[in-house]
């Protein structure tokens, strides 16, 4: 336990970079929404599941102080690696749009990148904390690459919808354990 | 017209009222609120049906359900709990809640769905109002109209701040009490903030809001905070009143001022006086300040070379006529060990010098030679007589070092010469001390052309040559006086052909000798005597050329031999071959008898032939 203390000490950029990454998510999220989708009841269909719902991540307050130190690591790790792949796609088809949107484009690179760095300090902590974790543990693979490339604009738009809505919660979630790690180890659940 | 109005007001109100019935008879329940304080429960509010007329709805109810993994599972499950909400309310608890997983929620009346609503727990989340305002004043300026103050608060109690579950951002407002406008601050995720430039006399009204960070909405303000600054009268005071001392001073400078100009500009003479004292010009005695202010440099040279005090120009060139100091009062440092000494490395004692003259660098011009030579004699006791003799005349209004100058120079010869000879004669200034270094040897022919040539009238016989007798450690030439002032002046003239025999030998053989040999040339019996004695240890063949006389130098041995014993020629320079620091210096040597044994002992110095026949 001291020393994940003395790592998450030394990376407080890590949590700099969690409530970064959210605010851009957010962001982006809204920018979407009013330009593509608003008032027109897609909130509804956000009943679609995020790819990383088949994760065991604590869903309140109460789950959060269950959980031990070292799933709740392995739990981020796999959020964070589940995220390369959609994220990659999503600049590559935001690119490709006809008249791509240059504030969400921009916003979309930069989460890429801030979450490859994020995902980089987290696995150096996990080896240096739980070096007994293996390497490649299963993440949640997406596959709604297909829906982002439909044809009727309607079903791309929800797919559109639904992805940058599951990146605003996930972002949220990695920001908000990474807080409640940081408040239980480094400040004694006394922040 | 009246009528018209009438009835078309109470058309429309009657319209209006039917409207509203209508409304009234089909509004449904809807949700008006959900709202998560702590994000660990959440509450559902909704407007109760207003029904007009015997109509009445059925129960309303609330169904909500929430996707599970990875499920949209349409189950629908009833409200837990409609009563701790309040009227029209549905209250889900902790176990009911979960955060990042969406619900539904709909509200049914007879079976029919009324109203739904889906959202996540977060954008719900509202939280309580921070509590415990209080605030300290900070400082108050200067002046006194302003002062800031430091408003502080505490979190709302169920916001789970210290496990890092919720994290809050704060936004303030303030006002004068009798405003209507709010003004807001920045949100700020600390609990204490500053407010500045608060006026002191107006009563405030401070209220503090909280909102999640990056999702949800402002929760309510707080309860209100008055505040009061306290009145400060003094500072009110010096602000009203204040004597004026800027205008006085202003003033009195002005005045003064004009005082001032009213004196300067002013014909009384006396009164500028004391005013204004006049500044002294230069002067110098005899001289027209207007030469000087034209600069016309020669006539003021002129002018002022008719002044005791001032010396030619020309004597600047002559470097070594300044240079050559000699101090009587410090025998310290001679006694420490001339350049001689150091060169023989020998441990020469000057105990014998007397006088307690050691030095004779320093503060002493050449005139006060003898002085330090008979130090340096080998038979102190009886040169001390001939230099005590000799002293006086040196001391005697020589203010040119050498007594060279032109006054000298036009004396009579005898008169000249005696102190003349004072300077060129070389003496030894050790037994067997060698002559100092080459350098001296160089400012000894320097000296004696330099005498030569200032000196065209003066006798063969002046003796213009000086001997360095040493070299002080502070690198002055120590010159030892001329044979011709042993002798004293009263004796000149008695000796005079054997002056000027000796005269002839200085300057023509050049020939160095000893200090003791010098004495031979002074025809004074005493002297001579002493120079009998010393005689034996020095030789002829140590001499001395100057450049002057290199030509004449073969001539001049013959002359010497005339000489008897105790006069010997003795030539006064020796131009110095080579220095073998410390043994001693290799002169060179004229066609002169040569030396005996005793020589090297006698003179500290070797000419070039004695050098060879010591060792062949």
């Amino acid at each position: 336990a001291g020393f994940l203390l003395l790592l998450l000490v030394s990376n407080l950029l890590l949590f700099v970079l969690s409530h970064y990454i959210h605010n851009l998510s957010s962001e982006m999220f809204s920018e979407f929404d009013k330009r593509y989708t608003h008032g027109r009841g897609f909130i509804t269909r956000t009943i679609n599941s995020c790819h990383t719902s088949s994760l065991p991540t604590p869903e309140d307050k109460e789950q959060a102080q269950q959980i031990n130190q070292k799933d709740f690591l392995s739990l981020i790790v796999s959020i964070l690696r589940s995220w390369n792949e959609p994220l990659y796609h999503l600049v590559t088809e935001v690119r490709g749009m006809q008249e791509a949107p240059e504030a969400i484009l921009s916003k979309a690179v930069e989460i890429e990148e801030q979450t490859k760095r994020l995902l980089e300090g987290m696995e150096l902590i996990v080896s240096q904390v739980h070096p007994e974790t293996k390497e490649n543990e299963i993440y949640p693979v997406w596959s709604g690459l297909p829906s982002l490339q439909m044809a009727d604009e309607e079903s791309r738009l929800s797919a559109y919808y639904n992805l940058l809505h599951c990146l605003r919660r996930d972002s949220h979630k990695i920001d908000n354990y990474l807080k409640l790690l940081k408040c239980r180890i480094i400040h004694n659940n006394n922040c | 017209m009246d009528l018209w109005q009438l009835l078309l007001t109470l058309a429309l109100a009657g319209s209006s009222d039917a409207f509203s019935g209508s409304e009234d008879s089909s509004k449904e329940p809807k949700f008006t609120k959900c709202r998560s304080p702590e994000r660990e429960t959440f509450s559902c509010h909704w407007t109760d049906a207003v029904h007009r007329g015997s109509k009445s709805l059925g129960p309303i109810q609330l169904f909500y359900t929430r996707r599970n993994i990875q499920e949209w599972t349409q189950e629908w499950k009833e409200c837990p709990d409609y009563v701790s909400a309040g009227e029209n309310s549905c209250y889900f608890n902790s176990s009911f809640t979960s955060i990042w997983i969406p619900y539904c929620i709909k509200l049914t009346s007879n079976g029919g769905t009324v109203d739904e609503k889906c959202f996540s727990v977060d954008e719900i989340v509202q939280p309580d109002p921070p509590i415990a305002l209080n605030w300290t004043l900070l400082n108050v300026s200067l002046t006194g109209i302003h002062a800031d103050i430091q408003v502080r608060w505490e979190a709302p109690p169920n916001a789970d701040i210290q496990k890092g579950w919720m994290v809050l951002e704060y936004e303030l407002q303030y006002k004068e009490v009798n405003e209507t406008q709010w003004k807001m601050m920045d949100p700020i995720l600390s609990t204490s903030v500053p407010v500045y430039s608060l006026k002191v006399d107006k009563e405030y009204e401070v209220r503090v809001r909280s909102k999640q960070r990056n999702s949800g909405n402002y929760g309510e303000f707080s309860e209100v905070l008055y505040v009061t600054l306290p009145q400060m009268n003094q500072f009110t005071c010096e602000e009203d009143f204040y004597f004026p001392w800027l205008l006085i001073i202003i003033f009195g400078i002005f005045g003064l001022t004009v005082m001032l100009f009213v004196f300067l500009f002013s014909k009384q003479q006396r009164i500028k006086m004391l005013i204004l004292p006049p500044v002294p010009v230069p002067k110098i005695k005899g001289i027209d300040p207007d030469l000087l202010k034209e600069g016309k440099l020669e006539e003021v040279n002129t002018i002022l070379a008719i002044h005791d005090s001032y010396k030619p120009e020309f004597h600047s060139d002559d470097s070594w006529v300044e240079f050559i100091e000699l101090d009587i009062d410090e025998p310290d440092e001679k006694n420490e060990g001339s350049d001689t000494d150091r060169l023989l490395s020998s441990d020469h004692q000057k105990s014998h010098s007397n006088l307690g003259v050691k030095d004779g660098d320093s503060g002493r011009t050449s005139c006060y030679e003898p002085d330090i030579l008979e130090t340096d004699f080998n038979a102190n006791d009886i040169h001390e007589g001939a230099s005590e003799v000799a002293q006086p005349q040196r001391l005697k209004g020589e203010t040119d070092l050498l007594c060279l100058d032109q006054k000298n120079q036009n004396k009579s010869p005898y008169h000249d010469a005696c102190p003349a000879t004072q300077q060129p004669s070389v003496i030894q200034a050790e037994k067997n001390k060698p002559q100092p270094l080459p350098t001296d040897g160089a400012e000894s022919t320097h000296q004696a052309a330099h005498i030569q040539l200032s000196n065209p009238s003066s006798l063969a016989n002046i003796d213009f040559y000086a001997q360095v007798s040493d070299i002080t450690p502070a690198g002055s030439v120590v010159l030892s006086p001329g044979q011709k002032n042993k002798a004293g002046m009263s004796q000149c003239d008695m000796h005079l052909e054997m002056v000027s025999l000796c005269q002839e030998n200085f300057i023509m053989d050049n020939a160095y000798f000893c200090e003791a040999d010098a004495k031979k040339c002074i025809p004074v019996a005493p002297h001579i005597k002493v120079e009998s004695h010393i005689e034996p240890s020095f030789n002829q063949e140590d001499i001395y050329i100057t450049t002057e006389s290199l030509t004449t130098t073969a001539g001049r041995p013959g002359t010497t031999e005339h000489i008897p014993g105790s006069e010997m020629p003795v030539p006064d320079y020796t131009s110095i071959h080579l220095v073998q620091s410390p043994q001693g210096l290799i002169l060179n040597a004229t066609a002169l008898p040569l030396p005996d044994k005793e020589f090297l002992s006698s003179c500290g110095y070797v000419s070039t032939d004695q050098l060879n026949k010591i060792m062949p």
